[in-house]
């Protein structure tokens, strides 16, 4: 399920884009799984075509999800592949922040404000 | 669902709606969900929306019949019968598609009112809709009466072949609206809140979809334009179609689990 709230800071494409990423991410939507189409979203959700064209298309871009022409987009096999990006930036990450000498709270404070600007901050720290 | 209190004062039509939604919440085994004013009135559109269409059937029927005695009338060769009840038909199906065009309108203004959207991310198919044991049996249904209207036409005599086209009219002019219906129940867009609000719309539309699948003008329309004029063999299969449709109907309604099982089944796998 997807809930779209309307009162809520982070803009509705994000919003969208989070949770969609979430349910691929813990495996509620399996690989394969058929999206329904933006039209269709758009109309569930009372959001502008755009707004979950957006979406969809920042999550293939993360390779979370494939577009396969008029058959629709689906939920990517390459979801491990964009798990395995995360982990390798974040060792470079981890890289950059041993070299500056930061301390490791700090770095993890820093994370946490670029994913909240984001919208996709865990809710506990 | 559950955030809205019931309004202790309002005009009276509305009262009434909350009380039927109260109602229907608890049917559906809902009942500590409180019936919101978006629940009243897409349960308030919808009783209206069923009741014009079974009024489009009847008026099918009707027309089918009086087609009919005009066909069969003392100046048989009348040509504008068949093509009015075409025209009739068409006039039909676009009542049904304003029917349609209607409810999804009173619902997008009910979702226009709503702070918070949620959807599926997997749409509730045919299979979760209607059913595969409501989908066989509405196969069946139409085409045992295409058959019906099959062996009908093969018979020579004109007084059997006439009503028989009309039959036939009337019968594809039900598939159409069937299919519209059809087609409006599973891409309409949900209107929904929250889980409850989101099961209630998939109690919903499994609910029109058995009402649908209910063969009214299937089991009608051979029996009113041809039963007594085609020869005997061809009443008493009309008669086996009826009582078979009949007792595999109540089977259906007895064995199949009720539509707000069949809705939590459905939002369990999404």
């Amino acid at each position: 399920m997807i809930v779209i709230d309307a009162a809520s800071p982070v803009p509705p494409f994000e919003q969208l884009r989070a949770q969609l990423a979430r349910q691929i991410q813990d495996r509620t939507l399996a690989v394969g799984a058929r999206l329904p189409t933006i039209r269709h979203l758009a109309a569930d959700l009372n959001l502008a075509v755009n707004t979950v064209g957006r979406a969809y298309r920042e999550l293939e871009e993360a390779g979370l999800i494939e577009t396969r022409g008029r058959a629709g987009s689906f939920v990517s096999a390459a979801g491990e592949e964009a798990r395995e990006r995360v982990r390798r930036a974040a060792a470079d990450y981890a890289a950059v922040v041993a070299g500056v000498g930061l301390d490791a709270a700090e770095a993890i404070r820093i994370v946490q404000a670029a994913l909240t600007s984001r919208g996709t901050a865990p809710t506990s720290s | 669902m559950t955030r809205e209190p019931l309004p202790d004062a309002g005009p009276p039509t509305r009262a009434a709606d909350l009380r039927l939604a109260g109602e229907w919440l608890a049917r559906h085994d809902l009942a500590g969900a409180r019936p919101t004013p978006l629940l009243a009135g897409r349960l308030a559109v919808r009783r209206q929306a069923r009741l014009a269409a079974h009024v489009i059937l009847a008026v099918l029927i009707i027309a089918s019949a009086l087609a009919s005695v005009a066909f069969l009338g003392p100046q048989p060769r009348r040509p504008l019968q068949l093509p009015a009840l075409t025209v009739v038909v068409a006039g039909l199906l676009l009542a049904q598609l304003l029917l349609d065009r209607w409810v999804r309108r009173v619902d997008q203004r009910a979702g226009a009112t709503l702070s918070r959207r949620a959807a599926h991310l997997i749409q509730p198919g045919w299979r979760a809709v209607l059913g595969l044991p409501y989908a066989v049996f509405t196969v069946a249904t139409f085409a045992g009466a295409m058959a019906l209207t099959g062996s009908a036409l093969a018979v020579p005599d004109p007084a059997v072949r006439r009503p028989a086209v009309v039959l036939l009219i009337g019968l594809l002019g039900a598939t159409a609206i069937f299919a519209l219906q059809l087609r409006h129940l599973l891409r309409h867009p949900v209107v929904a809140e929250d889980e409850e609000s989101l099961t209630a719309d998939v109690i919903m539309r499994v609910e029109d979809a058995r009402v649908l699948a209910t063969p009214n003008v299937q089991w009608s329309l051979p029996m009113v334009l041809l039963f007594g004029t085609a020869p005997g063999w061809w009443s008493a299969a009309s008669v086996a179609y009826l009582i078979l449709g009949l007792v595999a109907f109540i089977a259906l309604q007895t064995r199949t689990p009720s539509s707000a099982t069949v809705a939590r089944q459905a939002m369990s796998n999404r």
